[in-house]
């Protein structure tokens, strides 16, 4: 046990622009729900829908 | 008698001149682990699994913290809730007779669903203001600290059992179990943080897969937290079927199917669920089979497989491998990536298995928290 690392899982949202197709990649906040129009896209005036939200875990 | 001149040669020869002290070394742990042996493995297994309960203890009491913190935090609870949730917490459920089979799943789904209807009628009398997606959490949270609970009383009770009566051969069968009971309880344990912020969970790759096919079609609600889609895809019509999200509940795919079945002909269904990985196998690898794709108690596949044999419907499959872990707890990267494949699988099926003018029934099966339609 004195060997076996901390592992910690970072909650992560994926945005998908309907327009323009691009992908964003950020931390999840509270209230984000799969399929959900989010924010305005970066790249064009399009809004960006959420695709994924998924936990990534990395040790200490 | 000089008890220091002994040498190494004299320690594996039983000839006349053998040291004293040696034959002691020899004979004192036969004598010790003949009449003692048992006393000895019960000991040291005893603090492993006493260090097992520990843990068991505190995820329990972990996990009805984080309930109760909960509902404090996010909904006004009435006084009396720390009352009713440990009331909750000690329910049991008393399965029926099987001592003749004929009827039992029936009885089995009675007696589930009563249990099921009582808890969430009275969770949501402990808040005025609990919104239905809300009810789900609070009763998915309360099943795992519920769950957690009687875990804890189970091993505590084997184990106090077996030390009562001294009784090895008693804490064996605890020994070899306790690795996989607590794998599933910390399993429970990491889930809790997924179904109180309503992220997906790993078993929610079939609703998520179902769920954006979903997306801009006209939805209904066709049986209890269930929700469906008609669309028509390449000349066929599609009923596309799933729990009713992004609220954390599995539905009722089986009460769901006979009602689509009793007005309409249904040619195919393809049901798409989470599965458990065997050791060695990879998480979030795809496999295709068929029948039907649905855990649980049974009841559910025991209804579809009948109306699927009554009507004569060939029923195929999906399925997304990953650990116990992955299943309750957040979504890992790896099965969130496999959507699009799976339901380029599902629209491929579809053209193997299906004509134009059939009608095909998809079924996302899991729970389906945090995963919209």
């Amino acid at each position: 046990m004195i060997f076996s690392k901390k592992k910690i899982t970072t909650a992560y949202t994926v945005e998908k622009c309907t327009k323009c197709g691009t992908l964003t990649k950020r931390k999840f906040h509270d209230g984000d729900v799969l399929f959900t129009k989010s924010t305005k896209c970066n790249s064009c005036d399009g809004l960006t829908r959420i695709e994924k939200i998924f936990g990534e875990t990395i040790e200490q | 008698m000089n008890f220091t001149n002994f040498d190494f040669d004299q320690l594996f020869s039983m000839s006349d001149d053998t040291n004293p002290l040696m034959m002691l070394v020899w004979i004192l742990p036969i004598i010790l682990f003949v009449f003692y042996g048992q006393q000895i493995q019960l000991f040291v297994t005893s603090r492993e699994i006493k260090k097992g309960i520990a843990k068991l203890d505190s995820f329990r009491e972990e996990s009805r913290t984080e309930l109760i913190n909960y509902l404090k935090n996010n909904l006004k609870v009435k006084d009396d809730h720390l009352k009713k949730i440990d009331k909750f917490l000690d329910y049991f459920t008393i399965m029926p007779v099987d001592m003749d089979p004929n009827g039992i799943v029936d009885k089995v789904q009675h007696t589930v669903r009563s249990r099921e209807d009582y808890t969430r009628t009275h969770v949501k009398s402990m808040s005025l203001e609990m919104s239905d997606i809300e009810l789900t959490k609070v009763q998915t949270l309360l099943e795992i600290a519920s769950s957690l609970q009687m875990i804890y009383k189970i091993i505590n009770h084997m184990f106090l059992t077996a030390k009562k009566q001294n009784n090895y051969p008693l804490i064996l069968p605890l020994q070899m179990i306790l690795p996989f009971i607590m794998e599933q309880a910390e399993a429970m344990k990491d889930a809790i943080p997924a179904f109180k912020s309503g992220q997906p969970v790993g078993d929610g790759i079939g609703p998520m897969v179902v769920g954006k096919m979903m997306l801009e079609h006209q939805k209904e609600n066709i049986a209890f937290q269930t929700s469906l889609s008609q669309i028509d895809f390449e000349g066929r019509k599609l009923f596309l079927l799933k729990a009713e999200g992004p609220g954390s509940t599995v539905g009722r795919p089986a009460d769901a199917l006979e009602t689509i079945t009793m007005k309409n002909k249904i040619d195919a269904i393809i049901m798409v669920d989470a599965a458990l990985k065997m050791e060695g196998e990879d998480s979030a690898t795809t496999a295709q089979g068929f029948g039907a794709a649905i855990g649980g108690i049974g009841t559910e596949r025991f209804q579809i497989e009948a109306i699927a044999t009554s009507k004569k419907i060939p029923i195929f499959s999906i399925v997304i491998k990953q650990s116990v872990k992955e299943a309750i707890t957040l979504m890992t990267k790896e099965i969130a990536d496999t959507a699009e494949d799976v339901r380029a699988q599902v629209f491929e099926m579809i053209h193997e298995n299906t004509s134009q003018g059939q009608s095909v029934l998809i079924i996302g099966v899991g729970n389906t928290a945090g995963v919209p339609q």
